[in-house]
């Protein structure tokens, strides 16, 4: 499904991902690790399509297609989905209609006639209650007043929303109390299917315990230098990451 | 001396304006009308030395022969929305076949050039476009209201400007009385191609409980030049609304100055403009709290496009007199392109110590992350822009007096955004 072979990445002229390489089939969750600064969330925009990082090097190759020639609505119409670690907000744009636009855009790309309003509000529940998400949060303004959870909440209503094929999850544990991350997971995992692929970019093991994943990568210096499964996750839990710091400054020089 | 006077610009345009007016007048307006034809051999259009007119230049109105109309019918735009009253005028004429009157017990509503009604309240003329629109009138609407007297539907007001080289001097003037409403929906707009200079004089005298509400939609051209001056007196208890959409226009200056004379009453003057090409927009506001416990809100926002230019200057005076005085301001600017230029000031002067006020003042462009964000949800560039520039819109859209109003306006915003 998504093939990342030496990828490469600045932002402002400093070298983030220095190599990166990662297929992912479908159906499989693969868990990014590392400590802060390798270039974890780089990875995920870099995915997504965000203009102020430079991909220098590498391809990505997405379902057949040049992910990177692509437009970040282009690459959202293909089935990719990011869960921002830092949920935006914007005042005056409700959740609703945004959304309606968003599917309907989708649509509208791939030929499709734009959904009715009925089936539109029968998806809008369906999903909201997936991770239980009042109804009140889904008419307001796109994140605006939302509490930590709830933006993250939001994040993953809208992927449910917008069915994609790959969801990249970026930091989506990061400031949620147990039972939010909870909530959070159940609502992943009740998307998980044999087509759909996910990302999980994590810092903290936690968030594994409830989304098991497939693989387990470390990502160290714009690399991955380690690949697991959960197991990885544990011992990086219990031993933190300066063994594997040491490990792959080892092999560097 | 007679023959220094005679080769200024402006006498030249005087006499050539003179000349081609040839609207009637009430009897009971001619004092004042005469007071200010005197008084226009002494004035000057202004230049930028004068913090009034510091951004925008008066000299190309200035430097032109401008001259009166004859053409007194033009086809109403197809968009305008539908309206149970309204009364049209064409180069400052009113159009009776075109106009749908109000017959309403108690509702005065004639055209300026019929009226006697006693139709004059802002002071002082020493400003040359109010004394040439004082000094040669034209067709406005005049509207009384006795005592109690409410109007419920809007009395749409569409002055359509067309011609080359012409100048067009509205006047007019609303009265309440006490405890009556009214709700006015002003439609100006200049024919494409068309050289106009429109001159607009509106006053607005609100009594006691009363209530007054006001749109008013400007669509320019590409070469017109649009003065609008409104000047409203608030008694006790009473309302004065004001939303200004400025939608197109080469040249376009609102002046608008309310005074609360009297306790207790509420003035909201809000403003929408979204200029393009070379297009200049400039909005003044001046708010003069007199006496205490009023309150004033101002919310001006514009999306600046292309190399066009944008001026917003909002004075609050808060009297010794005015205690528990409430005044908020707001202009928020985005700015579309590294062309456009926008200037705003914000202008308090305080002399009561027992009252609440704020302003606030941004400029800045459209959010790259939020942009990011929505087309990371399938959006395009384009409709992540409208969207958001729809949102922004919306603090004054949703002031809208008349709701019908929004279509034109909205159609505007998004074609200009393509």
């Amino acid at each position: 499904m998504l093939n990342i072979k030496n990828l490469c990445a600045s932002v402002e002229d400093k070298q983030i991902l220095k190599g990166l390489t990662l297929d992912v089939k479908p159906g499989e969750v693969h868990a990014i690790m590392g400590p802060n600064g390798s270039g974890k969330s780089t990875l995920a925009s870099v995915l997504a399509g965000n203009e102020d990082f430079e991909v220098t090097e590498g391809s990505v190759n997405f379902l057949g297609e040049d992910l990177l020639d692509m437009e970040a609505d282009e690459r959202s119409h293909a089935g990719v989905f990011l869960a921002f670690q830092y949920p935006v907000e914007i005042p005056g744009v409700s959740n609703i209609n945004f959304l309606k636009t968003a599917i309907n855009e989708k649509r509208e790309a791939l030929g499709q006639d734009p959904i009715s309003a009925k089936d539109f509000l029968q998806r809008v529940k369906e999903k909201a209650s997936l991770v239980e998400l009042d109804n009140k949060l889904t008419n307001r303004s796109v994140n605006e007043g939302f509490s930590g959870g709830e933006k993250k909440r939001n994040e993953i209503f809208q992927m449910a929303m917008l069915e994609p094929k790959l969801s990249i999850l970026d930091e989506t544990d990061s400031g949620l109390d147990i039972d939010a991350l909870r909530i959070v997971a159940n609502g992943v995992n009740k998307l998980r299917s044999k087509d759909r692929s996910f990302i999980v970019v994590t810092h903290y093991q936690r968030l594994l315990d409830y989304i098991v994943p497939d693989f387990v990568h470390v990502l160290y210096d714009g690399k991955i230098v380690k690949t697991g499964t959960k197991e990885l996750a544990l011992e990086l839990e219990e031993k933190g990451y300066d063994w594997i710091k040491k490990e792959a400054d080892a092999v560097a020089v | 001396m007679e023959t220094m006077t005679n080769t200024t610009k402006e006498n030249q345009l005087i006499q050539s304006l003179k000349s081609s007016y040839s609207s009637p007048v009430a009897k009971t307006f001619m004092r004042i009308q005469n007071e200010s034809a005197a008084r226009l051999n002494d004035l000057t259009f202004p230049n930028s030395r004068v913090e009034y007119w510091k951004y925008t230049r008066t000299g190309q109105i200035a430097n032109k022969m401008w001259a009166f109309s004859t053409q007194k019918e033009a086809e109403i735009p197809e968009n305008l929305p539908v309206s149970k009253y309204r009364m049209v005028f064409v180069n400052g004429y009113f159009n009776q076949e075109k106009s749908i009157l109000p017959e309403i017990e108690g509702l005065s509503i004639r055209p300026f050039s019929e009226s006697s009604l006693d139709q004059k309240i802002a002071q002082g003329d020493d400003d040359i476009f109010k004394a040439l629109n004082t000094a040669m009138p034209q067709d406005g609407y005049i509207i009384h209201l006795i005592r109690d007297v409410i109007v419920e539907d809007p009395i749409q007001m569409v002055f359509l400007y067309e011609g080359n080289l012409t100048i067009v001097q509205p006047r007019s003037f609303v009265k309440l009385e006490s405890g009556s409403g009214l709700k006015v929906s002003e439609f100006h707009i200049h024919a494409n191609g068309s050289r106009v200079f429109a001159n607009i004089h509106s006053e607005v005298s609100v009594h006691n409980n009363a209530h007054y509400k006001i749109d008013i939609v400007q669509q320019g051209s590409e070469h017109g030049f649009h003065l609008h001056e409104t000047f409203g007196e608030q008694d006790k208890n009473c309302t004065y609304s004001q939303n200004t959409f400025t939608l197109s226009g080469n040249w376009t200056r609102n002046n608008s100055t309310i005074r609360l004379t009297g306790e207790h009453s509420e003035c909201n003057i809000n403003g929408f403009y979204i200029p393009n090409l070379k297009e200049h927009i400039d909005n003044h506001t001046i708010i003069d709290h007199e006496k205490p416990n009023c309150e004033s809100n101002e919310l001006y926002r514009g999306v600046l496009i292309d190399k066009s230019t944008g001026v917003f200057n909002g004075k609050v005076f808060v009297r010794q007199d005015a205690q528990k005085t409430n005044a908020f301001q707001s202009n928020g600017n985005i700015i579309f392109s590294d062309t456009a230029t926008m200037n705003s000031k914000p202008e308090l002067e305080i002399y009561a110590d027992d009252v609440k006020c704020s302003h606030g003042s941004t400029t800045g462009q459209l959010d790259d992350e939020a942009i990011f964000y929505l087309m990371a949800r399938g959006l395009s560039r384009e409709s992540a822009r409208k969207l958001l520039i729809n949102a922004f819109a919306e603090d004054v859209l949703e002031k809208l007096v008349n709701e019908n109003l929004r279509p034109i306006i909205e159609e505007t915003i998004n074609t200009k955004l393509a």
